[in-house]
């Protein structure tokens, strides 16, 4: 398996041995790089998943999708991208200028932040701390202010809804998908996201197999609590848009609406990829124990296994969203607060049973 | 629908018994054929329009392509919006010395026209019909306002059109482009 | 039907409507007709009623009284709650004020607009109804009129909101009105307290246009009010004219307009069903409902020549013979739409989801329903037996077997139900009559120049959400003098706040969704 390390300790030799810069230098120069990698990143998957969402939910509906500008519609999502680029940011009369310009950021924030996290491939961790998986739903958080500041920014009746509904729904499912990373950080006994994946390497290591049935059902309540925490169908009722026109957003027009839009796609991507990293391995490629299948599989970089996996959860995602309707703001409390939260605190209990008893599929002990 | 009384582990079951009954739906309408037809790119093709769609007024014409109006302007007055407005004089037949109605101008403004069919009900010559022309889309709406005593229509930018164009068939669309 | 009026005079009118109601059970208000009798008579109105139990209807003629400047009538709006929209109707066109009614205000019109446009002294010069680029005036107050010891009119004034009132309006601009309609809804946080529907944003005057216009240029005008029932529409007012003036149609054209209307019917309910599915955020859903009314459409195209204004039905007959194909292919349809419905269910209608969203919301019950004129199938959801085809047959709907669905808990899943089965007995009619359409004329022909011989009549048909009727005053001449239509969705409109109360703001889409209004409709 490829290690990622190696050009990272390249790159800070060239600069600090070639190049013989001070310490100072070198980790300025190195940020900025990462910086902009992660923007990059950034923007490209924002534009690959529009993309997807658009072709997906139009195959779902018997339609085609965009087929005009470019092969099969494929820049499509660069024209709308330029159209939003070049259009006009303006406030709405009274609203608070402050809050309303603030708000994208926080969201952007957010999304950027804990995007920062994901595991690409072994060795090509950006943020990695001892607390990673703390820090992810920390950093989240940031994210239901924005929501909040834009609603109540925008001096509008629907917005301020929005933000309400947004709010409560967003911290009221921030604990389930607490608690299911909490027992897949039981399972591994580590918080650093790099340790939870290497836990999963060697054959049948995932967390969704080694930890059975607990983590089967930690994966799927994560998964619904993710959805509902990427404000996405069928929880999108912040947006609500038959309801509700757009929700907080309603009154952003150019790149303030894109941002909110960019974050939208994002945050489902890293839902999907949080999801990969802890219950599917992340990076780890699928092992069954017979060396030949091993090694063809360990070929395969590791960057591609855990974009396989995260694409295939976000379908799994598009495919939830484009077939359900949307649910009330009591019903997903209620679902929440009677279904979700019981049940997760239920695979914790059990999870934490599995791993005292020694009840897990686990070759290392 | 029976009132049911359920534990909440069987409300759960048969809810997400539900919600597997709906993706399973959607999953095989992923594999199914699509419904988009690809217009303009289809419409000398595979396009269908209807014999009967209303698309504008014309003057039917017979071989030599002489018109049958008469001018006798029952059409103007049927017309709830006054869409067509006739010009005539009379005309002296110098062999019979019988005065007849001329028409000088039959102008219709396909812009005010709600496609009624109340002319063509009211014409008892048989002059006028509605063909399923449908691409008639100017850039002024100055264009709009057609002499048809003037032109001669022969399927307007359509022509294989005016019987219905490709074949089509209840529960399919005609999506090929070819 | 020829209407016979019942004449009461002014000072019994009050006891003896209440009498109808109370002791002769004629608890359903079909509508109520507004008219400019002349200069003898004055202004009145026409009150047709039904009762609920024998389906037996009757219409009772009122003149106004003038005091002063001013025309008065008693109000029934204590007896029939569907009164309120239908006499604030008749004060916006007529200014007859409704002596009792709590909220007098314009319905239709502009607050600020001046004079009567249906009476017929009103000055119709062009230069004097120029439109105005002014906001309309917003009013916060309303009156309620009536008469003191002495005779006089006096007002009081009530208050629209209070205070602390939250006040959100949904539309004229908003997705999940289905058009222009704008419902001003005091909310309680996410509570509805209080629904103030003002309607007219697409108001055509087409009554007031059909009183210019000849018989056969009113039909032009029909299929633009509920565009999703626009056989219906028309398949009422060629009822009216027909009966009017006696003409006796051919089996084929009978035959011809109850597929016709069914298939009608079916296009409506697949869009209902999509519709709903589209307000409550299954985007997929909608989309698998509108790719099959395109089947539908293009069947009935193939025929009428037209998608969404379909101009088919004429007085005497229909426009056309039916198309070559028209019997297979409709017979291809039903075959093909059967297992679909069920695809709807599926996706939407069985989904846990959808009964959370719908179950026990915006209820009402029968007793309610039939005072609210709650017609269709909103109204035979909580049990209201209502159906126009089996209580006043008109073309075969005496000849075929059809059941009419009932249900019982008078809620919006029940409503979706309700559309899902009748979709069911639309096929099931379609498939009894298809294959036995029999020779004949498709068209009676009418003289060049059509009139109504002098009388009045009322002749309702089954629109796809409720009762559609066409009221028909003639005085011999070849225009009307007055006609007046019954809308399916103005009583549903006004349903709404009793609907409501009490539910969350996201209920009220909802149950918008699944009264099946369309605004065209209710603002003709």
């Amino acid at each position: 398996m490829f290690d990622f390390r190696i050009v990272t300790t390249w790159f800070d030799e060239l600069l600090r041995v070639t190049c013989g810069l001070s310490n100072f230098w070198t980790i300025l120069i190195e940020c900025v790089v990462v910086g902009l990698a992660i923007l990059l990143a950034y923007a490209l998957l924002a534009i690959v998943l529009i993309f997807m969402e658009r072709k997906v939910c139009a195959y779902f509906q018997c339609r085609i999708g965009p087929v005009r500008v470019g092969w099969w519609g494929t820049l499509q999502v660069f024209a709308d991208v330029l159209k939003m680029l070049i259009k006009e940011i303006f406030a709405v009369d009274k609203a608070d200028k402050l809050l309303y310009y603030l708000a994208p950021f926080l969201v952007i924030i957010a999304s950027v932040g804990t995007f920062s996290f994901l595991p690409w491939n072994k060795g090509a961790n950006i943020l990695d701390f001892n607390v990673g998986i703390f820090l992810v739903t920390a950093i989240s958080s940031i994210g239901v202010l924005g929501i909040f500041l834009a609603g109540w920014g925008s001096n509008n009746k629907y917005s301020v809804l929005s933000a309400m509904r947004g709010a409560v729904q967003m911290i009221s499912y921030e604990l389930s998908l607490g608690l299911c990373l909490i027992s897949a950080v039981i399972l591994t006994g580590t918080m650093q996201i790099s340790g939870i994946v290497d836990a999963q390497t060697g054959p049948w290591q995932w967390l969704i197999v080694q930890g059975h049935v607990p983590a089967i059902l930690a994966f799927l309540v994560f998964c619904i609590a993710g959805n509902a925490e990427a404000n996405r169908g069928p929880f999108d009722l912040a947006e609500a848009e038959s309801e509700l026109t757009a929700g907080y957003h309603t009154e952003y027009s150019g790149m303030g609406f894109g941002f909110y839009y960019l974050a939208e796609y994002l945050n489902l991507f890293v839902v999907s990829g949080i999801a990969t990293t802890v219950f599917l391995g992340g990076w780890a490629p699928l092992n069954i124990g017979i060396e030949g299948f091993d090694a063809v599989m360990n070929y395969i970089p590791g960057i591609v296994w855990f974009l396989g996996k995260t694409f295939v959860v976000v379908f799994l995602l598009m495919w939830i969203k484009w077939t359900f309707p949307r649910l009330r703001i009591d019903q997903i409390l209620k679902l929440e607060w009677k279904y979700l939260m019981p049940l997760s605190l239920v695979i914790l209990v059990l999870m934490t049973v599995c791993v005292a008893f020694g009840w897990t599929f686990t070759i290392n002990g | 629908m029976e009132e049911k009384k359920q534990s909440y582990f069987g409300e759960v079951g048969s809810a997400l018994k539900t919600l597997a009954t709906g993706m399973k739906v959607t999953m095989k309408e992923y594999f199914t054929p699509k419904s988009t037809e690809q217009y303009p790119e289809n419409r000398e093709t595979t396009l269908h329009v209807a014999k009967r769609h209303r698309g504008r007024l014309v003057f039917k014409r017979d071989e030599n392509e002489d018109y049958k109006c008469t001018a006798c302007t029952m059409c103007e007055k049927a017309c709830p919006n006054g869409t067509i407005k006739i010009a005539s004089e009379m005309v002296t037949n110098p062999e019979t010395g019988k005065k007849k109605k001329q028409l000088l101008d039959y102008e219709y403004d396909l812009g005010d026209c709600m496609f009624c069919e109340l002319c063509v009900n009211a014409c008892n010559f048989d002059a006028i019909e509605f063909t399923n022309d449908f691409e008639n889309a100017v850039f002024d709406r100055s264009k709009l306002i057609l002499h048809l005593d003037k032109e001669i229509y022969k399927g307007g930018s359509l022509p294989k059109l005016i019987e219905g164009g490709a074949d089509w068939k209840v529960g399919t669309f005609n999506t090929k482009k070819k | 039907m020829k209407l016979e009026n019942k004449e009461f005079g002014f000072d019994s009118f009050a006891t003896e409507m209440a009498r109808l109601k109370n002791e002769k059970h004629f608890d359903y208000l079909v509508t109520v007709v507004g008219e400019d009798f002349g200069t003898e008579e004055g202004l009145g109105c026409i009150y047709i009623l039904e009762n609920t139990s024998t389906h037996e209807r009757c219409s009772v003629k009122q003149l106004a009284k003038k005091v002063g400047e001013e025309f008065v009538i008693p109000s029934v709006i204590k007896l029939w709650a569907d009164a309120d929209l239908l006499e604030r109707e008749v004060y916006d066109f007529y200014g007859i004020k409704f002596l009792g009614h709590p909220d007098m205000r314009r319905l239709f019109l502009r607050n600020d607009f001046k004079g009567y446009p249906l009476r017929k002294d009103y000055d119709m010069d062009p230069a004097k109804n120029m439109y105005t680029t002014e906001d309309d005036v917003e009013l916060d107050t309303t009156t309620e009129w009536n008469l003191d010891k002495n005779g006089e009119l006096v007002g009081t004034q009530h208050a629209l909101f209070t205070d602390d009132n939250f006040v959100v309006n949904i539309g004229p601009q908003h997705p999940s009105t289905h058009g222009v309609l704008r419902l001003q809804t005091v909310l309680d946080g996410e509570t509805v307290t209080n629904i103030y529907p003002h309607l007219g944003y697409i108001h055509r005057g087409i009554e007031k246009l059909c009183e210019q216009f000849t018989y056969p240029q009113t039909l032009a005008l029909t299929d633009r009010m509920n565009y999703l029932s626009a056989m219906m529409n028309r398949h009422a007012l060629v009822g009216v004219i027909e009966e009017g003036m006696g003409i006796e149609l051919s089996e084929r054209i009978l035959y011809i307009r109850t597929i016709m209307d069914e298939l009608q019917r079916i296009d409506n309910h697949l869009l209902y069903t999509a519709c709903c599915a589209q307000d409550l955020g299954a985007l997929t859903a909608f989309l698998y409902g509108m790719r099959d009314r395109e089947h539908v459409l293009n069947v009935m195209e193939e025929t009428t020549g037209g998608r969404l204004i379909q101009n088919y039905y004429r007085i005497g007959g229909l426009q056309a013979d039916i198309d070559p194909n028209f019997v297979s292919n409709v017979k291809e349809l039903c075959k093909y739409l059967r297992p679909m419905i069920q695809e709807y269910v599926d996706v939407f209608g069985d989904n846990v989801i959808t009964h959370q969203r719908f179950e026990g919301v915006g209820v009402m019950d029968e007793k309610d329903c039939i005072s609210y004129g709650v017609t269709g199938p909103a109204g035979r959801a909580s049990g209201w037996k209502n159906d126009v085809r089996k209580y006043h047959p008109y073309a075969m709907y005496d000849k075929v077997n059809f059941e009419e669905i009932t249900l019982t808990n008078g809620d919006s899943m029940d409503r979706y139900f309700c559309h899902i089965k009748e979709i069911y007995q639309s096929l099931n009619i379609i498939e009894q009559l298809i294959d036995n359409i029999p020779e004949g004329e498709f068209y009676i022909k009418q003289k060049p120049i059509i009139k109504v011989p002098e009388g009045q009549w009322y002749f309702s048909v089954e629109g796809a959400s409720g009762e559609f009727g066409a009221y028909l005053d003639s005085r011999g001449d070849k225009t009307a003098y007055r006609l007046k239509f019954r809308p399916m969705g103005l009583t549903l409109v006004g349903a709404m706040d009793k609907m409501l109360r009490g539910q969350k703001i996201a209920d009220l889409v909802t149950t918008g969704a699944a009264l099946d209004f369309v605004i065209p409709d209710i603002d003709r």
